[in-house]
Parts: structure tokens; sequence; C-alpha cells
């Protein structure tokens, strides 16, 4: 498992070089926004039960067929292991926003998943669409530019200072987007 | 790769749970350090070949014959101070991940084995990484936190090596 300053050294280790100048400047950015990401990992964390089951909710609104007989969460037992899933899903990614890197979720959850899920007929384009749905949710709660009217009776803001988190906001981004092309 | 943020988020997912406030907080220690760890980074980047030097010369005032295989003084002295050099680019690799796992995976982890094979006594090393711990001087190399935070990882090699 890397995080940004650990890839930074390997990239150096490679060539033997040490790490100085130029190449600290990302780091130092990494350093001076460490707030900002602490918060965004908080908000992800806090609101991880609402993310996951919006989404899950979600799929099963867009396509009925899943809960109907045959469905992919059909039956309490499959739709447990889909919420589940997604928690770990959301996890992997809340551990990649804190490293700043995204090999811990590729190496622990993205790989061999797509082929686990065809082996469990595990219906691939609705667990991408949960996946995309937990991105929208995310990047809300990040941002904390989520609605009451989005909301209704659940609805709560994070309540951090406002900020430029425009750079982060992508970063989160990428990596709901890196699960999408993995299982996609 | 062993950092404070990789031992957090390893320790939360061997109980597969999110990021706590308390794994934040100590985040957030290792990012308050941070900006001495980089400074004193980037004065060893760029002052490395001279600070190696020194070492290997306290070394061969004290082992002037120096140690090892049968080699010519010179090709001897220059893999002592590529050696020094390979240890100080670790410590610079330590510097900047604000954890010991670059020194531990890639210098400490057989160095012992690698020099008793070698014939080299690891007190040589000790010798030169111990005239560094103590040449080192704040304000004039670096700040006095960075320089804490340099010591410390000297420190830990010779610890190792000793």
């Amino acid at each position: 498992m890397l995080d940004a300053f650990s890839k930074a050294v390997t990239a150096a280790d490679a060539g033997g070089k040490f790490v100085g100048g130029g190449d600290l400047d990302s780091l130092k950015a990494f350093v001076a926004d460490g707030n900002k990401r602490l918060d965004a990992v908080n908000a992800i964390a806090s609101n991880a039960s609402c993310i996951v089951t919006d989404s899950v909710a979600g799929i099963v609104c867009e396509s009925p067929g899943l809960t109907a007989p045959g469905g992919g969460v059909y039956t309490n037992r499959k739709m447990a292991a889909c919420l589940r899933d997604g928690e770990i899903i959301l996890r992997y990614i809340s551990y990649a926003v804190l490293t700043g890197d995204a090999s811990v979720l590729t190496d622990r959850c993205l790989n061999g998943l797509k082929e686990t899920y065809s082996a469990l007929g595990v219906p691939t384009g609705n667990t991408a669409r949960a996946v995309a749905i937990m991105k929208a949710c995310a990047v809300a709660h990040v941002n904390d530019s989520n609605t009451e009217a989005q909301a209704g009776s659940k609805f709560r803001q994070m309540g951090a200072a406002k900020g430029d988190c425009a750079a982060l906001t992508a970063e989160v981004a990428s990596y709901f987007d890196a699960v999408g092309a993995a299982i996609g | 790769m062993k950092s404070v943020v990789t031992t957090v988020v390893a320790a939360a997912d061997q109980g597969a749970r999110f990021p706590s406030s308390s794994d934040l907080e100590s985040v957030q220690g290792s990012l308050q350090r941070a900006a001495a760890r980089m400074e004193a980074a980037d004065k060893l980047a760029g002052n490395y070949d001279a600070v190696a030097q020194e070492a290997v010369n306290a070394i061969y005032s004290k082992y002037p014959n120096g140690q090892g295989r049968d080699m010519d003084a010179g090709t001897q002295k220059d893999k002592c101070k590529r050696d020094i050099v390979h240890f100080l680019r670790l410590i610079n690799y330590s510097l900047v991940v604000g954890g010991t796992g670059p020194v531990d995976e890639w210098g400490i982890n057989g160095a012992r084995e690698v020099y008793k094979a070698l014939g080299i006594g690891t007190d040589t090393f000790v010798c030169g990484l111990s005239f560094l711990r103590t040449r080192g001087c704040a304000d004039r190399d670096m700040s006095a936190q960075a320089l804490v935070e340099y010591n410390a990882l000297l420190d830990y090699v010779i610890n190792a090596m000793s």
C-alpha cells in the first residue's frame, strides 16, 4: 500500500535519486491542504450508511426487476450482501482519499472484483450505477452541497468552513470512476 | 510502505472500519510535522555528496586501512561513500514519508548479514553516521525542528547497526 509520500519515494528509488526540490512541491501542497482531506474523509465516513443505502435504494427504484424473483437483490440475503459490498467499496475509497493514492483501493478491493461478480452472477450494470450514485452523494457531502430537497428528513451537513475544494473533489470522484471502470 | 498514513489505513482495514476520528488525528499529527521533515529532506537532497564525503573522511581517520575485501584504497573509499550515500538516500525517503519504512525495507533489513559476509564491520558505518549525527548544526544547515527529524533517523540507523 502506498500513500502520496511513498509514491514519490518509490518513483525516486527506481532511478536511485534523492527526493528534493520540485519533487516536494506536490507533497507540500498535499500537506497544506491536509485538513481539507481529513474533513473529506470524515464527511464520507460519517455519512457512510446514508451514502450506501441511498445508492442501493436508487438502483432498486430505477430497476424494479432487481427485487423481483430472479433479480439481483431478490431475497434479503442478496440485498444484505449488496449493502455490505457497497459499504466495503466506499470504505476502500475513503482509505484512498486519506492516503491520496489509489493503490489501496486497486490492490485490496478492485483486483479480481469483476471476475468475482461475474462468477456470482452479480449484474455489473446495476452495480456501476450504484457506485455512480455513491459518487454523487459522497461528492455532495464532501462539498457540503447536499440540500434539504435531496435528503428530506435525513438532511444534515458537516458544516466545515467552505473553501476551494475543486482539486480534492475531482480526486474523490476519480476513485469512484476507477471502481466503475474496474467492474464495468 | 510503512508511513503514518498507511499504518493507520492498514489498522482500519484490519478492523473493517472507516477511518475514525482518532485515525484522522494521528494523520494530522504527522502532517503538522511534515514541513520540518520536508525541509530536512530538501536540504539533504541538495548537499548529500558533501555530507557523505565527511562521513567517509571520519571513517578513514578512525580506520585508516578500511575494512573488507582486498582492493586498492581509492576503490574502497568510493564504495564506502556509495554505501553512505545509499543510507542518506533512504533517510531522505524516510523523511519524506514520515516513517521508517524506506530505511527498514531497503537499508537495515539484511544489512548486518551483507556487511558480515563482506568482512566489513558495522562499526565503520556507526562511526561515519555518528559523525554526521553531531555534525548537523541548527540554522546553519537547516532549522532546529528539521534537524531534530534528520538526527532522529540517523539515530535510528546507528542503533540498528550498533
